[in-house]
């Protein structure tokens, strides 16, 4: 017998079902011990004063900006599995909108000419009307398909994302309905 | 990120629970680590900066919670290696340092290069190769002690 048959016994390879919905689960349950040292903190020296552990307690996470009108948010989706990738919703007091793209980056826009774009991951958005689908670059020379969303009413502008956040791109451009050349940004 | 997650699940969960398994010493603690690891991984998804690949991380969170597992081991349970397979090993890995046997599992298990090891254990792939071929002369100089 040599080390790999040896090995081969020691842990036998098996086959169960995956688990995905319990490791999200177990995500979403678990709060971080510096949170929960807060909290016990808070607790100890003001007694569980309710309003204090409310606001430690509250969620973390990055979301749409305050000065967002909450009363009128729209949703981008990942086609591919539904997920919400981008909140958008107008912004209060303003002539522009609020934002919240799913990996973590927020804030607030006011109406202008321009079209903008940040990267990485690719989020941008332009308020020309015509751009209906955008596409990018990889650093190996591929063109991908960036998910493309318009929002009218007083959003009223055009949104365009990467579908995987990790992915490396450059080059963006914006297209209109006949795939004419609209915008060409360069990261 | 969470969907590159959820497919590097699917696709390699049984080398991950075979590998956590054997790090963790007891099946049920090795697959609970690998549940773990996960979600800790989906937690920590906005940290990942992208300067080496996403299985270097995800494997190296999965080493981390294995090892985590193997601590808090009850003290009462059994051996570790009676609890993976039912019955007495064949192979010595009590002879092998932890980071031997994390190396060897890594290696024999999951199927990762030298340099994909040393990503998932932060180390280089010097250290890798060296440790591998001390830990494979060790194994096998063992198992011709038992087989003659």
């Amino acid at each position: 017998m040599n080390e790999r048959e040896a090995l081969d016994e020691y842990v036998p390879l098996w086959i169960e079902t995956p688990e995905w919905e319990d490791v999200l689960r177990r995500a979403r349950h678990r709060r971080s011990p510096r949170l929960l040292v807060a909290v016990a903190v808070a607790i100890a020296v003001f007694g569980g004063a309710p309003a204090l552990a409310v606001v430690l307690l509250r969620d973390s996470k990055p979301r749409l900006p305050s000065a967002a009108d909450r009363s009128n948010v729209a949703v981008m989706l990942q086609p591919r599995t539904g997920r919400i990738v981008l909140e958008v919703a107008p912004w209060k007091g303003h002539d522009g909108f609020c934002y919240f793209a799913y990996f973590a980056r927020s804030g607030c826009v006011p109406r202008s000419h321009q079209t903008v774009v940040s990267a990485p991951p690719v989020f941008g958005w332009t308020f020309d009307p015509r751009v209906v689908s955008a596409t990018a670059t990889t650093f190996g020379g591929k063109h991908v398909q960036l998910l493309v969303r318009r929002f009218r009413g007083r959003v009223n502008a055009t949104f365009f994302l990467a579908g995987r956040p990790f992915a490396l791109l450059h080059n963006i451009v914006l297209r209109d309905r006949d795939g004419h050349l609209v915008v060409r940004l360069r990261r | 990120m969470l969907d590159e997650l959820e497919a590097f699940y699917r696709a390699n969960l049984a080398e991950l629970r075979r590998v956590a398994t054997a790090i963790a010493g007891d099946r049920e603690l090795g697959c609970d680590a690998v549940q773990e690891a996960f979600a800790r991984a989906v937690r920590k998804r906005r940290g990942f900066r992208g300067t080496g690949t996403l299985e270097a991380w995800v494997w190296r969170i999965v080493v981390n919670a294995a090892r985590d597992a193997r601590r808090r081991r009850p003290a009462v349970s059994e051996p570790v290696e009676r609890s993976t397979n039912g019955h007495a090993p064949v192979i010595p890995l009590d002879l092998l340092t932890e980071r031997q046997r994390e190396i060897v599992f890594l290696h024999y298990y999951a199927d990762l290069d030298y340099a994909a090891i040393a990503d998932a254990l932060a180390i280089s792939p010097g250290t890798v190769g060296a440790t591998l071929n001390t830990a494979r002369r060790t194994l096998r100089a063992a198992l011709e002690e038992v087989s003659s």
